[in-house]
């Protein structure tokens, strides 16, 4: 009777491991498929025969949630592979600490039970099994926590808005919070009672789960003590800026806003006092003996100064004192021209005035040439209207005889209707 | 004290030295004993190390406040004024820019060159550059984006706001002194009683 059903479970774990193998396959088979349906909503059809989307059924990889909606990943395979890609958007964290309890209570029982009746393979199984839901649960606690950690070195990187950084970190507190909740269901002195004086179970519930649940509470203290500094240094970033926009906002609004003058009240902040710059310096001294060879030696290693030419551009000042000498002395003998002819009209003179006679009566000092010359551009220079109010008269002759270039001796100017 | 001897000239310099600036002598600062220390060196010229809330920036205040302090604070106080709307609008540039909605903050890494490609595409970042550029703060004459920018740089680097590590690379850090400015525009709108909000909804939600 034994023996049957003994090979009867041989019979069943066979089974079930070819049935496993077969659908694990389904995986690697359809791998595009199921990871669209990751990234996307639903899984694509278009790629699925009818029989192959008829297996992924069957084995729970994928589920149809209503009739007339499309085929969705099925959660548990969605798990998976957010765990296998560390994929913080969608990795989960559930340590479901209340049911393993439950389920080692039922597996403690049935192995003590087999262990009296002497049911060695069967107890054996229920062995593998419990450890399998320690080992379990262990490992949900190590992914949560790396999961935890991951995320906290990342700064939250998989979201880029701060706001979003905020609700994740207060998420995976909530999470920790959870976690914790969930190590305290483990009660050892429930254990103790359960296991009794077996050495076997004692190892695996006792010695090593306390040993593993210590190291978890020690590594959720730590990740939760550094999202709270984390969670401080997001909303101190949130607040700066805030602040940051609110200022330049009101400034804005009020171009005319004038705080007060904090320098002049009785308690100056701290923040504004701040001293005016020193400039510590230093000049060569030679009044202290064994200095004067450092600044001596340093002296001959001062390059040799080069002088180059000066540059013309240097004399420019000198120039421009020059023109403005030479425009002010253009100006006074142009001014000096014009009283010339103001007293050719006051003193009608019908014999005309002679311009070099008037230069010698007066005592102005410009030379022959230079005053006749100007003279007789005043009077080209005069509009036309003007110039037939005078008549100018040259007194010149011919340079030599060979050469027919005049020369001027003298101007005479009168007015023209004298003439 | 004489290995303090570079820290102190750089203090009285009027310089704001922080982990960016300067990360030996910053941790050095943190060191309570050498505070005292140089406290005491700095006694007899009326100065005394300060720092701002966060102890992220150490600058020296004067000791005594006397009439002449008073006078040069109030001076300087008028000159930070005068730039803190253009300090505001840039900084707000900036998270723009890198689309980031957390302010610049010490350390971070700008280079002018990214942040013009990123002004070029965009109309009303490029306003925005134009007229902060233009303000007298930063005082650029050019009509060109590449110019402005550089010259928006260069002033804050004088100012201390910047650091280039390199001379001939435009790439620069943020120094702490930022955090002096951001605690500067808090003080006056405490002291003002501005109606300026920093605290987020759901924060003060938390707090009812």
């Amino acid at each position: 009777m034994k023996e049957l059903a003994v090979s009867d479970e041989h019979e069943l774990e066979s089974r079930l491991i070819g049935t496993g193998v077969e659908r694990l396959a389904l995986l690697g088979k359809h791998a595009d498929a199921l990871m669209q349906g990751y990234s996307r909503d639903e899984v694509p059809l278009e790629a699925l025969s009818d029989s192959a989307l008829r297996r992924l059924l069957a084995a729970r990889i994928v589920w149809r949630p209503d009739d007339q909606g499309g085929v969705k990943l099925a959660p548990r395979v969605r798990e998976l592979i957010a765990e296998m890609l560390a994929d913080e958007t969608r990795r989960q964290v559930n340590a479901d600490v209340g049911e393993t309890l439950e389920l080692v209570r039922t597996l403690v029982q049935s192995y003590r039970e087999a262990q009296n009746q002497s049911e060695y393979w069967h107890q054996e199984q229920q062995l593998l099994r419990l450890r399998q839901a320690v080992d379990d649960l262990n490992g949900r606690f190590a992914d949560a926590i790396d999961s935890l950690w991951q995320r906290l070195n990342s700064d939250f990187g998989f979201v880029s808005r701060l706001n979003d950084k905020i609700r994740e970190n207060d998420r995976a507190q909530k999470q920790i919070v959870r976690l914790l909740d969930g190590l305290q269901l483990i009660d050892f002195d429930e254990l103790i009672e359960l296991v009794g004086s077996d050495g076997t179970l004692r190892k695996l519930l006792i010695s090593q789960l306390q040993r593993q649940v210590s190291q978890h509470y020690t590594s959720l203290r730590e990740v939760q003590s550094r999202l709270t500094e984390l969670m401080a240094r997001f909303r101190q970033q949130q607040s700066r800026s805030r602040l940051i926009s609110g200022m330049a906002a009101f400034l804005r609004e009020h171009p005319n806003f004038v705080p007060g003058n904090y320098a002049r009240r009785s308690e100056v902040p701290d923040l504004i006092n701040q001293a005016s710059p020193l400039i510590a310096a230093a000049a060569p001294a030679l009044d202290h003996e064994p200095d004067i060879r450092v600044l001596t030696d340093l002296v001959f290693q001062l390059p040799t100064p080069v002088h180059k030419p000066q540059a013309v551009a240097a004399a420019r000042p000198a120039e421009a004192e020059e023109q403005s000498l030479v425009a002010a002395s253009q100006q006074a003998l142009k001014q000096d021209v014009e009283n010339f002819y103001l007293t050719v009209i006051d003193h009608p003179d019908p014999m005309g005035i002679s311009a070099l006679a008037y230069l010698q009566d007066s005592d102005m000092e410009w030379g022959d040439e230079i005053w006749l010359f100007q003279v007789i551009a005043e009077y080209q220079g005069l509009p036309r209207s003007e110039q037939r109010a005078f008549h100018l008269h040259q007194a010149e002759s011919r340079a030599s005889d060979f050469n027919d270039l005049r020369l001027i001796h003298d101007v005479t100017l009168q007015l023209a209707h004298l003439a | 004290m004489i290995e303090h001897g570079p820290l102190l000239e750089r203090l009285l310099a009027g310089e704001f030295v922080c982990a960016v600036s300067d990360d030996r002598a910053f941790r050095r600062l943190e060191d309570e004993e050498v505070r005292e220390q140089i406290d005491t060196y700095l006694r007899p010229l009326n100065r005394r190390l300060a720092t701002n809330a966060e102890g992220s920036v150490y600058f020296l205040a004067w000791r005594q406040l006397n009439d002449e302090a008073r006078e040069q604070l109030s001076r300087q106080l008028g000159e930070v004024l005068h730039s803190l709307m253009p300090m505001l609008e840039w900084l707000q540039l900036m998270q723009e820019a890198m689309g980031h909605d957390a302010l610049v903050a010490p350390g971070d890494v700008l280079k002018p060159a990214e942040l013009s490609a990123r002004c070029e595409d965009n109309q009303s970042l490029r306003e925005q550059l134009e007229r902060l550029a233009g303000d007298s703060f930063f005082g650029s004459q050019s009509e060109q984006l590449d110019a402005q920018m550089k010259q928006v740089f260069k002033r804050l680097k004088e100012h201390g706001y910047l650091l280039q590590p390199h001379a001939d690379r435009q790439v620069y850090l943020v120094t702490g002194k930022i955090d002096y400015l951001v605690d500067l525009v808090r003080l006056i709108r405490d002291e003002e009683n501005l109606p300026v909000d920093d605290e987020s909804p759901q924060a003060q939600e938390s707090l009812l």
